[in-house]
């Protein structure tokens, strides 16, 4: 390495950058990652993700087939290239329903209080009195399997924690003098509500979005493991984990490389969460 | 008194952040000798407080650091101490307190323990000689009951018996230093006189040295034997108080003197006389007998009626077009709640406001939507007063557009008019508050008030929480104002001295009611009232020879209204 005297000028933007924006550098780095695999799923893909060529089941990992085969004789890498889509897809869909109608109904009810706020918070209660995976799989059920019915019960059971969330940021935020200010200029209650306070309000949502991401992945990865989301023989991790469950003792290679990738998905949401945090001085 | 018990040589220290370093105490050298009390002065960010956490070395971020220098504290230096070392100093040989006793204090932790928690440590007593030694603590810094309160917690106490609470901690194991560090910014005048004269008798009875950091030369003059002054983290003067006072040396210290607002100034006699208000007028405002009750919380599951807390408690007043009024009282007063009823922001349980002749209890839709467009206020704070997420420009553009009288094209020449008028710049329509300093934040609030074209203007404490220096621009840009645009102000503080500068008439609450209420320059001459006069007695005044007041105030009232409460129903009065 150079010394500092020399260096100042190449190298101090880009440790300064990386200094400050590691996590959010690298989470970015993953979920671009597999957002690039995702579009290019057809193309990079060397197989079609539901063939089976029964000469080459259960196959281990090797030149033709990288992750190895199931027992069907479908092409691991291809399948975990194509779930990826669909994982994504679980990720984001499952996270924007439950933010979009949490955040509204925690803004209302804050920011009214009184009979509104009572209304929505012991609704809040119901929702939370029930264990999480008993209420989605209770939903799902009733409307049949399929992975529509898991975004449903996720945005009927996942909104919760966001209203809460936003509920107590416009609680304090509503007796800011800027919100008094505003008051006493006349603005109505919609402005006040969305432009003035929602805005100030939302970024520890955000940053809780992107943790609740995995969990949402985990979760969708385990109701299709349940056999009640993603249905066979279209490739999903879960499924795919589901799926080699029988043969883990023989070929490890089924479960592995699917239940890799949604770890590592993982990481790359909660490490932009952090990021952003940071980014949007959440902590501050 | 002998030699200096401490001696501080050209200490020095660095921030570096992002490669850049700025110098934030610039070799400052200064002795302490026993028994003295040595005012540090200067406005925010000159260095005051880094001194003393540098002297102790607890520096707020690992970016600064010590470079240079030495302080010298009975032959040792204290910067070539290792921590081990230093932990035993600190508490043992240098006690600190600080500018807000409540996130100083551990909420949970009753204070009799706190203090005992440093004399068991330092002192290696057991828990009952220590309770001893605490409660004995407790009764020098004037509790009145110390056995008692020592199982007090910190939310049980007043802001003025938490700042003693804090004292005791930090004299629990008998240091020869205490390093105070704004102790009295965050009381009111009356409490900051108590505990000034706290201080004053710690200094005759243990020959304690204090450091005494401030921004308030009053303070300074009345309590200190010497005075250092800083700026931009260099010392610019040191000497004994009456020659600093009487003769400063340097320019600054001049201007700082100037500025305190305890110096009878030419304007505020003229103010008084140029704008008499034609009292034949139909009054702006008239207040008749007001009455805000707020609920006290909690469930009251075993009372009958709810306990109410009167903030406002029969008040009536009457404001006169053009007509500059100050509000003056104690924390807890009812000024500021008295304001938002004004403003039609908390519910009246009883009584009337009528704004230009329309009431505000009977015409409530009518009058809320004159008072929305006639009225406007100042807060503050000026950081929490402004939208963190807004620039000043599209701030000031939302209320032209809102209140509708500026057409689309108007409203950018319309903000330059605003920020002209505030003297500001007019680039700083496009800066966020957070890059803004306070003082200009606040001209920004002013800005944003007169957008509406204000008949009247009320500005609650809109100077308490900036320098001296700003706050007098800040003072002189309103009195520029009222004249400019024939305002109406309404001007609520609890420091006196500013309220005598430029206000007309006076008005003394206590406890939700008027006590006093007259020309300015009648009240602070004659008051009739003891509360006034109290009041008017505990300004720290700039001249050495008036001493602190003696004697205690009447008692003040205990009640302190949550501030969730002031809200309550912000919105439901819409």
């Amino acid at each position: 390495m150079t010394s500092a005297a020399t260096a100042t000028r190449v190298n101090v933007p880009w440790s300064r950058f990386l200094g400050r924006h590691m996590t959010w550098t690298i989470g970015a780095g993953i979920l671009g990652l597999f957002l690039a695999v995702a579009l290019a799923a057809p193309l990079i893909a060397p197989y079609d993700p539901i063939y089976q060529d029964a000469a080459v089941r259960l196959a281990m990992p090797s030149l033709d087939h990288p992750f190895g085969t199931d027992n069907f004789g479908r092409d691991i890498l291809s399948r975990v290239i194509w779930g990826t889509r669909v994982d994504l897809q679980i990720a984001v869909i499952g996270v924007i329903f439950p933010f979009l109608i949490g955040t509204f109904i925690g803004t209302v009810a804050g920011f009214f209080g009184g009979f509104v706020d009572t209304v929505f918070m012991r609704l809040v209660d119901i929702v939370l009195a029930f264990p999480f995976l008993v209420l989605m799989l209770s939903i799902i059920a009733i409307l049949g399997p399929g992975l529509s019915s898991f975004y449903i019960a996720m945005a009927l059971v996942g909104w919760v924690s966001y209203a809460r969330l936003i509920r107590a940021q416009m609680l304090v935020l509503k007796s800011s003098d800027y919100a008094v200010a505003a008051v006493s200029l006349g603005f109505g209650r919609a402005r006040i509500m969305f432009r003035h306070l929602l805005p100030n309000a939302v970024a520890g949502s955000i940053v809780f979005s992107m943790s609740d991401a995995v969990l949402v992945l985990l979760n969708g990865a385990a109701i299709s493991y349940l056999g009640l989301g993603v249905q066979p023989p279209l490739a999903e991790w879960g499924v795919m984990v589901a799926e080699g469950q029988s043969f883990i003792t023989t070929a490890w290679w089924i479960t592995l490389f699917p239940g890799l990738s949604i770890v590592v998905l993982a990481f790359g949401f909660s490490l932009l969460g952090d990021g952003l945090g940071e980014w949007l001085g959440v902590n501050e | 008194m002998t030699g200096p018990v401490l001696s501080v040589r050209d200490l020095t220290a660095r921030v570096s952040i992002d490669g850049e370093t700025r110098t934030l105490i610039d070799a400052v050298s200064f002795d302490l000798c026993r028994g003295e009390i040595l005012g540090l002065v200067g406005e925010s960010g000159s260095g005051k407080s880094m001194i003393c956490r540098a002297l102790v070395k607890l520096l707020p971020s690992p970016a600064i650091a010590i470079t240079g220098g030495s302080v010298l504290l009975g032959g040792r230096d204290l910067l070539a101490l290792d921590e081990d070392v230093m932990r035993a100093v600190r508490g043992v040989e240098i006690g600190m307190i600080f500018q807000n006793p409540t996130s100083h204090l551990d909420p949970v932790m009753r204070i009799g323990d706190q203090i005992a928690e440093g004399i068991r440590y330092h002192q290696g007593f057991g828990r009952d000689q220590a309770r001893l030694a605490a409660v004995d603590i407790l009764g020098q810094v004037g509790f009145p009951h110390p056995e008692r309160q020592f199982d007090s917690y910190p939310h049980e106490l007043s802001g003025g018996m938490r700042q003693r609470a804090m004292i005791a901690i930090a004299l629990s194991c008998n240091p020869k230093i205490l390093i105070a560090d704004e102790p009295t910014t965050a009381l009111d005048v009356t409490i900051q006189a108590q505990i000034l004269r706290l201080l004053l008798d710690l200094r005759d009875k243990r020959g304690l040295s204090i450091i005494l950091i401030t921004h308030d030369l009053g303070i300074v003059a009345q309590t200190c034997d010497s005075i250092a002054v800083l700026r931009n983290g260099q010392l610019l003067e040191k000497g004994p108080k009456r020659r600093v006072l009487a003769e400063p040396q340097h320019a600054y210290t001049a201007s700082l003197l100037k500025s305190h607002p305890s110096m009878p100034e030419e304007g505020g006699v003229m103010a008084v006389t140029q704008v008499a208000p034609q009292m034949t007028a139909r009054p702006l405002l008239e207040i008749d007998d007001l009455v805000v009750r707020f609920p006290t919380p909690g469930l009251g599951l075993f009372k009958k009626g709810k306990m109410n807390i009167s903030a406002v408690n029969g008040v009536s007043l009457r404001i006169m077009p053009g007509e500059t009024v100050g509000i003056v009282g104690e924390s807890g007063s009812g000024k500021s709640t008295l304001a938002r009823a004004i403003l039609g922001l908390t519910p009246l349980t009883s009584g009337h406001i009528s704004f230009e002749g329309s009431d505000l209890a009977q015409q409530r839709r009518l009058t809320l939507a004159k008072l929305r467009t006639e009225a406007a206020m100042v807060f503050q704070d000026p950081y929490n007063a402004l939208n963190p997420r807004l620039t000043i420009g599209d701030m000031l553009a939302e209320v032209l557009a809102v209140q509708g009288n500026t057409s689309q094209v108007g409203i950018s020449n319309r903000i330059g008019e605003l920020l002209d008028l505030v003297e500001l710049d007019r680039s700083f329509a496009t800066r966020l508050p957070r890059s803004m300093s306070g003082g200009q934040c606040q001209r920004a609030g002013i800005a944003r008030a007169l957008a509406v074209n204000p008949k009247l203007i009320i500005a609650d404490e809109c100077v308490a929480a900036l320098d001296v220096t700003i706050q007098s621009q800040i003072i002189e840009l309103f009195r520029d104002l009222k004249v400019r645009m024939n305002l109406t102000l309404l001007f609520i503080a609890h420091d006196l001295a500013i309220v005598r500068n430029l206000c007309d008439r006076v008005v003394v609450m206590h406890r939700g009611e008027i006590v006093e209420e007259g020309r300015c320059n009648v009240v602070f001459a004659n008051p009739r009232h003891a509360y006034t006069a109290a009041l008017i007695s505990a300004i720290p005044d700039i001249d050495p020879d008036k001493p602190l007041p003696q004697g205690d105030l009447p008692p003040r009232s205990e009640s302190k209204t949550p501030r969730a409460l002031r809200f309550r129903s912000l919105i439901s009065t819409q």
